[in-house]
């Protein structure tokens, strides 16, 4: 697979905690498990923890930092997945590396990486700052996670807006911790007020999910296992979207009706 | 020709590099490293405030501004400002971070500022003012597109905008008291003509009629848009 060939996909926000790291971690697992060769780049050098949420820190030699050094082999500084060997991580170096990595280190690394996979996510900074534009300099695409929230949607519109000078393209949008109950009651940005304002094609929705915390802490992002939560369905959605299949997107509206209606809907389906 | 260094004045300001208007295959990178060649002009300055960059008939993007700020960057000078005729140009550089500003005005001093019909033309922005963008220009603006919250548009005419304004607006910015807002869907943050602030309405805006601002004794007022362009109907 040649570079040509490869997509460099960032993924970024601008407000920090809206879910970034989460989606590139579980993006990753569910390409990857779909057969795509994946490789997810921690451009968060500052504060990473790409590496925590996939469970691989303890596996971790080298970094970015000594291959763009010339003190080892990509192939030695990437790490492999232990469920899933089509994933690897390329760990972010040291958190002072932040002060000398230039925008055309990021592109180096990112080509280099490009030659071996398929799939190259870059899991940005937040913030719009240096570590952010170098973040950028590698991608030809983008995800932008936001939540219904007046700020991140405010972030994310600002992030958007570099985006687009810089002329990176498509960028797409992905809905984080929406709570449909919430919404119902308009105590939360409906899906329209937020799309009407970013203008961009929903690439996926993602329910407020108890389960992503505890994957979080264990390192074992809910894309590996079966996908019972409903974050887990929608990651794994968001995998097939941007390998080209048509999923059709969620109604949080009919999500909130509990439990027993969405049992009843399964046996709907099953015996329909 | 080649850009015109001039040094920044008792009033503390910036210097400035003045680019002659696009003529010939130099690009503004090229006429930068020109003047920086040439380094006496550049030497004998002393720039404690950095140097903008008077760019008028350029249209700069992003990636060349970087460039000019880089090569600038190298030398030891600091970009700080743009001053370009182009609004496309100052969006790009206020989104690098750069103070932009239209060229300065030639009129004779105490001259009244020209109304929108008499003064420089109709500005057009293609495309969505999003959060943290900020044009500004002479005459009238139209955007084709939204005004984002946390975007903010400013003229010294009318604004117009052909989508949804939810940012910021300011018209008549240079005191003119006759100029207009003018919008599709017109919900502001916050709302100037000339003086006089206003903050948008909050209760959601009836379907499908244009809305406008305008100055009536001294207050904002918003009505149904009048059917005809107000540049029209004041030339």
């Amino acid at each position: 697979m040649t570079a040509q060939s490869s997509r460099f996909i960032l993924i970024c926000s601008g407000k920090g905690g809206v879910g970034k790291t989460t989606l590139t971690a579980n993006l990753g697992i569910a390409l990857a498990r779909q057969g795509a060769r994946t490789a997810v780049l921690d451009a968060d050098f500052g504060l990473r923890n790409l590496d925590l949420l996939l469970g691989l820190e303890n596996r971790i030699v080298y970094t970015a930092q000594e291959v763009l050094a010339d003190s080892c082999r990509l192939e030695q500084a990437l790490v492999k997945h232990k469920q899933q060997p089509n994933l690897a991580l390329l760990p972010a170096g040291n958190p002072r590396m932040l002060e000398w990595l230039k925008p055309e280190d990021m592109r180096k690394i990112a080509a280099m990486v490009g030659e071996h996979f398929d799939y190259v996510l870059i899991d940005a900074p937040a913030g719009i700052e240096g570590g952010f534009r170098n973040a950028m300099a590698a991608a030809q695409e983008a995800i932008v996670v936001t939540t219904p929230e007046v700020s991140a949607v405010r972030d994310a519109d600002r992030v958007i807006g570099l985006l687009n000078s810089e002329g990176v393209k498509p960028i797409q949008l992905v809905l984080n911790r929406v709570r449909p109950k919430m919404m119902a009651s308009q105590e939360m940005l409906a899906v329209d007020d937020v799309t009407d304002i970013l203008a961009l094609p929903l690439l996926g929705l993602v329910l407020e999910d108890e389960q992503v915390i505890v994957s979080t802490n264990r390192g074992e992002p809910l894309t590996l296992g079966e996908a019972g939560s409903p974050a887990a369905r929608a990651y794994l959605n968001v995998a097939r979207r941007l390998l080209g299949e048509d999923v059709p997107l969620i109604d949080p509206s009919q999500e909130r009706r509990g439990l027993r209606a969405r049992i009843g809907r399964l046996m709907q389906t099953k015996i329909f | 020709m080649n850009a015109v260094v001039v040094p920044p004045g008792w009033d503390g300001g910036p210097g400035w590099l003045v680019l002659p208007s696009p003529e010939g295959a130099a690009t503004a990178v090229e006429l930068v490293e020109r003047a920086l060649d040439e380094a006496s002009l550049l030497a004998d300055a002393p720039l404690p405030m950095g140097l903008g960059l008077a760019a008028a008939g350029w249209q700069l993007g992003v990636t060349q501004l970087r460039a000019v700020t880089e090569r600038l960057a190298q030398s030891g000078v600091t970009l700080v400002a743009l001053c370009s005729d182009d609004p496309r140009s100052r969006v790009a550089a206020a989104a690098i971070g750069l103070q932009t500003s239209p060229p300065l005005p030639q009129r004779p001093a105490g001259a009244q500022p020209p109304g929108p019909a008499g003064g420089p033309g109709l500005a057009l922005q293609r495309g969505t003012l999003r959060s943290g963008d900020h044009l500004e220009v002479e005459g009238s603006v139209l955007v084709l597109g939204d005004v984002n919250p946390g975007a903010c548009v400013r003229a010294g005419g009318h604004v117009l905008v052909w989508g949804r304004l939810r940012g910021i607006a300011h018209a008549g910015c240079q005191g003119d008291t006759e100029a207009r807002i003018v919008a599709l869907q017109l919900r502001p943050l916050q709302l100037r003509i000339a003086d006089a602030v206003a903050r948008g309405p909050e209760d959601s805006p009836p379907a499908g009629m244009a809305e406008q601002a305008s100055l009536v004794e001294g207050e904002i007022r918003l009505d149904p848009a009048q059917p005809c362009w107000p540049l029209a109907a004041r030339a």
